[in-house]
């Protein structure tokens, strides 16, 4: 049973997308490929052009330039009801005049699936979702993650070869959200299908995905598995959305293949590095703040003074200042620490987890 | 399936769009017309009965909108058939080269006279046909007379007392022919001079003027107003239908045919004569006897068949002779100046005329104080003239009839004239009137 | 309907697509719903414009001028003015203290009062007055009695007054329904912070709660002005010469068709509508500022004190006067005499056999306009809807602004615009011009009813959105696929709403259809009524048809309702 539920996953390539708004790019030259099965994240702030991205290989958005491809196939033109995809929508987009199974039937009904076997799996798909008896009820009668569910069936009740997410748990409360999200990771594994999804949330982009490409203004940032992402990000940008690094204006003050020495608040740090940097160019030194040390005799590298502390009960973090005034978050702090506001204390930057990246004036 | 429906739908579109005379079995026939309901309801059941296959088409509209119609669309009428009681309509359309000739069969002129109190029945020259015939007079619901405590009038003089103030209605001749047939009496029986005197002094007393003539039978019935001027079948057929209502024919009347005609270039020539045929047969002769119909027949012979009391033109001698080509003549100053001096000046006439009845209550209690009414009664007496305003002299309507009826600049010109005479000339009346009553208080 | 069909489908899925040019299916039925719209809507009043300052010599400001040294046609425009000022005060007189009521407490019944006090909605102006003549008229019972029992001799329905109150009977359920409304949503926060500066009572009232329903009360009190300003079915049933309406009739049809002075006096209409209308737009943009954002109802008071017993009283006054007209109609419908008495003296059905039975084609020949009017109306209007939320073609609101320009266009004006225009329109292959034949009601109806039909589905549309259709189409359904079953099912019962109101409307439309009438045989209800109104015989077969008339009206607004779930928002 579970093998015949097994759909037939495309692989999906982007070439060069490009896609203006006007005089606004919406995608610059976006090349992109998804593995057969793979659960791939666009992640992103707002208006960085995931979404775009997203509604481009549904088909509901035509590109200006570049081509969408899959499994090798051009379908840059072909019109969206060809293209054998499911989509759950922010706003889930279920048809308010139709019951739960019709929503659910639509894809079938349209493929001329005869009607003992819409039901069957129209009933399976309810099944899965956990929605099982509420085929009569509507849209309206139903609460925001149920929504979610009949949404989430809806796309995959036609055997998509490609399921595309566009910020689907938005609009649930954090629990739900929680919940959902997994139910989605196991149907996803389960199935085995190629999942393209859009968020702006970095956790559930980390938790769901087997590779995260990072958007900025229409452009790829860095791609990869998530623990490449927070890891080594290649871009400032990165190491910032993504897991909220410190960037702690330095300088270089002497140059080095795989390593460079920068300048903190008057201390020298060696931090390795594959960028090209010379010696007087400003760099941001980023450091998460789980990788930062405290150390109360202000004994460290450098010297900075507790602003605020926030007691966690299993952690405690706190914001410092620097002495040439630079905040910096730090986390992951053992919670008997005796720290106090105003005190001056001591850091140690673990440099083999800090990197650095040019700065422009 | 969708494809079947969808031809259905188009033959169904297509049968509506068509007129459904255009469906025509044997054929139709258009009858522009100006008569009430119960009247061309009654004559279309009754020619189609008498005609298999033929449909009568009604066209309703006030003579003068007919005429209006007949005009615009001279030479392409849509009509074929013009029916209705004003015989200087017809003048006017036979003159103006609108309408056709023909003389029904012989058999079918039997028993018409040549005459009816004078005026010839049908068109010397053969271009319309009467086939009823109508006076004109006055009709009061005795229920509103008992209520109000007033005499019964007989006379069209008998409307000028004080006593009737507000309580008298009549139609315009503007908009409506047989109303313009009763003013054109008035004006021939009394002469130019005097009987515009009349009219004016007698809309001084009237509560309201309609819009259509049906206007006025209509209201009397109801009780609004007690006293309607009207053509006679409106008070027979209202006396017939049992409302409490009575009907007179004053002295100065006139009897005058009501008419058909086919029209120039009629798109329907046989139908227009069936239609005008049938209506001369004794069967569409005896229909006019109906309680909700009320007329004269033309063919005298049918009168010893007529219900009770029902008047017989024959016999009756009427003090006007109808000059119908005079009536023509004058058609369109004699409406516009209606219009003017009375229809849209009515308000300020009965204040005049409200003012002057005040005033001489005033000076009779004068007079019966011993006090001195001689300066009183002078103004009264100037009072009463402006109130009474004839804005053109017989001589001068003569002269400029033909100009009021050709040229619309002069018209309007004209129009604005008489208005600002109007409002004047009442306006002065008021004032006059005041004075009076001042000048005795 | 066979165009849209064919036409509506090509652009449904490209919905969110944004792709610059035009899409050519949506640009074939945007030229169609042009060309529909052109006809029926711009021809027409771009006619009367012209007839109004183009002669023989070419252009002249000639006629209008004469409007304004012509007394008689200043002495209308007074008197339409008049009759607009004092229907809209009768109306506001009316409805405010139920409105306050209404808005402000709650109390049991409450709901029945409303029903109560919107019963006049149904009655056409023209119809009321037949009623009102039998109630308040000169030989109407409520005159009778005030004499005979007081002495005292008063007609309040004749002339100018009568037409006054006509109106104001039949609109001030619509001052009430918006003025409640806006009671209802004023933000209590905006009354509370003027108690805390220390406003109480009836300076409350004045200083902080009336300007802040206003606007909402200006918008109906301006709709009863342009009405009664420009009605024609009213003053000819109640006998009144001296309007703009009737004498712009009497001029295209009695004088000429091609009198300058009726299309001058036309203009003069349009303008005063468009003036006003103007000026309702510009009061009404103060609105959302002082309402609730979220929606809410603020809790209504209990009735405590004497204050809100005595509006209580009051409203049910109100609801009885509003009643008059229809107690008039519906026993004149049924007399057989009925002259200078309180009640009918005989009584029959005969008016109901002559308009049902004996002379039904004018329920008949209404029926078959309306319901014409009715579709062809809600599929332009769907049409002009979907492209201007979906369209991929230029300038998508000029359609709409088209289309809902009848909406400042008296009824008059509109009938003189047609007159002139489709009498010069051979149908090809019957030789006869457009005007001779039905479908020029249908028209006429489209074109003055297409407003509130092109509002009600273009707001069904906004409703439906975007992603709706694109689901629809990434879940395999095709253009023509999404717009059967995804946009028509949800913008259909908005639509059919509309559409019933368009056909009610419609069933009672008067000024237009006076004008285009040539044949009694194509005679709809409205025109039957005033044809029997003039019956030498009495109104009893007018007043049965206008009994009929109301029913179409109050059955179809029930159901109009019902589907839309909104309360009447009816004008003719």
């Amino acid at each position: 049973m579970q093998m015949a539920e097994r759909v037939l996953a495309v692989e999906v390539e982007l070439d060069r997308l490009t896609k203006h708004f006007g005089i606004t790019a919406a995608v610059r030259g976006l090349s992109l490929s998804v593995g057969r099965g793979e659960f791939f994240t666009l992640l992103g702030p707002s208006g960085c052009g995931k979404t775009t991205t997203l509604r481009i290989v549904a088909g509901l958005v035509e590109p200006d330039e570049g081509r969408v491809l899959f499994d090798g196939k051009d379908v840059t033109r072909m019109p969206p009801w060809d293209r054998n995809l499911g989509m759950v929508f922010q706003n889930y987009a279920l048809w308010p005049h139709m019951t739960v199974f019709d929503n659910v039937a639509f894809g079938l009904v349209e493929r001329k699936v005869p009607g003992s076997e819409v039901r069957r799996r129209v009933r399976e798909a309810l099944e899965k979702v956990g929605l099982a008896g509420m085929e009569g009820r509507f849209p309206s009668q139903l609460s925001g993650g149920q929504q979610q569910r009949v949404a989430l069936a809806r796309a995959l009740v036609v055997r998509p070869g490609l399921l595309l997410l566009d910020e689907p748990f938005s609009n649930l409360d954090a629990k739900l959200r929680v919940q959902m999200r997994s139910e989605l990771s196991r149907l996803q594994r389960e199935l085995g299908i190629t999942t393209l999804y859009v968020t702006h949330d970095q956790e559930e982009a980390l938790v769901l995905s087997d590779r995260i490409a990072v958007l900025d203004s229409g452009r790829l940032v860095q791609a990869g598995s998530p623990r490449e992402l927070y890891e080594d990000p290649k871009e400032v940008f990165v190491a910032d959305f993504l897991g909220g690094a410190n960037l702690l204006p330095a300088v270089v003050v002497r140059a080095g293949t795989g390593e460079v020495e920068v300048e903190l608040s008057g201390r020298r740090l060696g931090v390795p590095t594959d960028a090209e940097l010379a010696t007087g160019q400003a760099v941001w030194l980023s450091v998460r703040p789980e990788h930062v040390e405290v150390t109360s005799d202000s004994s460290g590298e450098l010297r900075a003074t507790v602003q605020a502390t926030d007691y966690l009960g299993w952690t405690l973090q706190a914001e410092l200042v620097l002495e040439d005034g630079t905040c910096l978050q730090v986390r992951g702090l053992d919670p008997s620490a005796p720290l106090r506001p105003g005190q001056t204390v001591g850091l140690r930057i673990r440099p083999e987890r800090a990197r650095v990246f040019p700065r422009r004036a | 399936m969708m494809r079947r429906c969808q031809r259905v739908l188009l033959v169904l579109l297509a049968t509506w769009l068509v007129p459904a005379g255009a469906l025509a079995q044997a054929g139709q026939v258009v009858v522009l017309t100006s008569f009430p309901r119960e009247l061309f309801e009654t004559y279309k059941a009754a020619f189609e009965r008498a005609n298999p296959g033929w449909s009568m088409v009604v066209v309703s509209k006030p003579t003068t909108a007919g005429i209006t119609q007949l005009r615009e669309r001279a030479g392409r009428p849509d009509v074929d058939v013009f029916w209705a009681s004003a015989v200087d309509a017809f003048v006017y359309l036979k003159e103006n080269n609108l309408l056709e000739r023909y003389t029904p069969p012989a058999e079918l002129r039997r028993g018409i006279p040549d005459r009816v109190a004078g005026f010839p029945i049908n068109d010397p020259d053969g271009y319309f046909v009467g086939f009823a015939v109508s006076g004109y007079g006055i009709m009061w619901n005795t229920v509103y007379m008992e209520r109000r405590r007033l005499p019964e009038p007989r006379e069209w003089e008998d409307l000028l007392e004080p006593v009737y103030f507000g309580h008298i209605i009549m139609s315009t001749p503007a908009r409506s022919g047989t109303t313009h047939l009763t003013v054109e009496t008035l004006l021939q029986g009394y002469g130019w001079d005097r009987g515009w005197r009349l009219l004016v002094q007698m809309a001084g007393n009237m509560g309201a003027l309609t819009e259509r003539s049906f206007g006025v039978p209509e209201a009397v019935i109801a009780g609004q107003y007690g006293i309607g001027i009207v053509i006679d079948f409106f008070g027979l057929s209202a006396i017939a239908s049992g409302q409490p209502v009575r009907f007179v024919y004053p002295k100065v009347t006139s009897l005058v045919p009501a008419n058909v005609g086919i029209v120039r270039g009629a798109p329907n020539p046989e139908g227009a004569r069936r239609f005008v045929n049938f209506l001369l047969t004794d069967e569409g002769q005896k229909l006019l006897f109906r309680p909700e119909i009320a007329r004269l027949p033309v063919r005298a012979s049918l009168y010893v068949q007529a219900p009770k009391g029902f008047p017989n033109p024959f016999r009756m001698s009427p003090g006007v002779r109808f000059d119908a080509n005079l009536s023509a003549a004058r058609y369109q100053l004699v409406t516009r100046m209606f219009d003017q001096v009375i229809t849209f000046r009515h308000a300020e006439l009965r204040r005049a005329w409200e003012a002057i009845y005040a005033a001489e209550r005033a000076v009779e209690e004068a007079r019966r104080r011993g006090g001195d009414v001689s300066r009183a009664e002078r103004l009264l007496r100037q009072a009463r003239a402006s109130a009474r305003l004839v804005p053109v002299s017989e001589a001068t309507a003569m002269e400029i009839a033909r100009e009021v009826d050709r040229d619309p600049a002069y018209r309007a010109a004209k129009e604005r004239e008489w208005e600002a005479l109007a409002r004047q000339a009442y306006g002065r009346a008021v004032q006059l009137a005041n004075e009076a009553a001042q000048a005795v208080r | 309907m066979e165009p849209q069909a064919a036409a509506v489908p090509a652009g449904s899925a490209t919905a969110g697509r944004r792709r610059p040019g035009y899409e050519p299916a949506h640009l074939l039925l945007y030229g169609l719903l042009l060309a529909v719209v052109g006809v029926l809507v711009v021809l027409p009043i771009a006619s009367v414009l012209r007839g109004a300052v183009v002669d023989a010599t070419g252009f002249t400001v000639a006629h209008v001028a004469r409007f304004f040294y012509t007394p008689l046609y200043l002495e209308s425009l007074r008197n339409s003015v008049y009759a607009g000022v004092g229907a809209t005060a009768l109306a506001s007189l009316l409805a405010l203290p139920p409105a306050f009521l209404l808005g402000r407490y709650r109390f049991r019944g409450q709901g029945l009062l409303v029903t109560w006090l919107t019963v006049p909605l149904v009655i056409p102006p023209f119809v009321g007055a037949i009623g009102l003549n039998q109630t308040l008229g000169r030989a109407g019972v409520l005159t009778l009695l005030l004499e005979d029992r007081l002495g005292v001799q008063f007609v309040a329905a004749e002339g100018l007054r009568g037409v006054i109150l006509a109106h104001a009977l039949h609109y001030f359920p619509f001052i009430l329904l918006t003025v409640t409304a806006a009671l209802a949503n004023v933000d209590p926060s905006l009354e509370e912070a003027a108690q805390v500066a220390g406003a109480r009572g009836l300076r409350l009232l004045w200083r902080v709660t009336l300007p802040l329903v206003a606007p909402a009360y200006a918008a109906g009190a301006i709709l009863v002005f342009v009405r009664a300003t420009d009605d024609l079915g009213t003053p000819l049933i109640l006998n009144v010469k001296n309007m703009l309406g009737p004498q712009a009739y009497f001029r295209i049809t009695t004088i000429a068709r091609e009198d300058p002075d009726g299309y001058a006096i036309s203009l003069v209409m349009l303008l005063l509508a468009l003036g006003a209308l103007g000026l309702a737009t510009r009061l009404g943009q103060r609105r959302e500022v002082a309402t609730l954002q979220t929606g809410a109802q603020r809790a209504g008071q209990l009735l405590r004190g004497w204050g809100p017993w005595v509006l209580l009283a009051v409203s049910m006054l109100v609801g009885f006067a509003g009643l008059l007209p229809h107690l008039g109609v519906v026993l004149l419908s049924v007399s057989r005499v009925w002259s200078l008495t309180y009640l009918p003296t005989g009584y029959t059905l005969d008016h109901y056999e002559e308009i049902l039975f004996r002379a039904p084609q004018f329920v008949l020949n209404t029926l078959l306009y309306s319901t014409t009017a009715a579709v062809l109306a809600v599929a332009v209007a769907v049409g002009i809807a979907y492209l201007q939320h979906r369209g991929r073609v230029p300038a998508p609101g000029l359609l709409d602004f088209a289309a809902t320009a009848p909406i400042a266009v008296p009824g008059v004006v509109l009938g003189v615009g047609f007159l002139r225009v489709f009498d010069h329109w051979a149908v090809p292959g019957l030789g006869v011009p457009l005007t001779a034949l039905w479908v020029v009601f249908p028209m006429l109806y489209v074109a003055r009813r297409l407003p509130y039909a092109v509002r009600a589905t273009s707001a069904a549309m906004a409703q439906v959105h975007p992603t709706l259709e694109e689901a629809a189409a990434v879940s395999g359904a095709r253009r023509w696929r999404i717009f059967r079953r995804v946009v028509l099912p949800l913008v259909l019962t908005g639509a059919v709403a509309a559409g019933i109101l368009v056909f009610v409307t419609a069933a009672v439309e008067f000024s237009g259809t006076v004008l285009l009438i040539s044949r009694v045989e194509q005679s709809p209800l409205s025109y039957g009524i005033y044809l029997y109104a003039q019956s030498p015989r009495g109104r009893g077969a007018a007043a049965a048809l206008g009994t009929v008339a109301v029913v179409l009206v109050a059955l179809g607004t029930y159901v109009a309702n019902r589907i839309g779930g909104r309360r009447p928002t009816l004008t003719w």
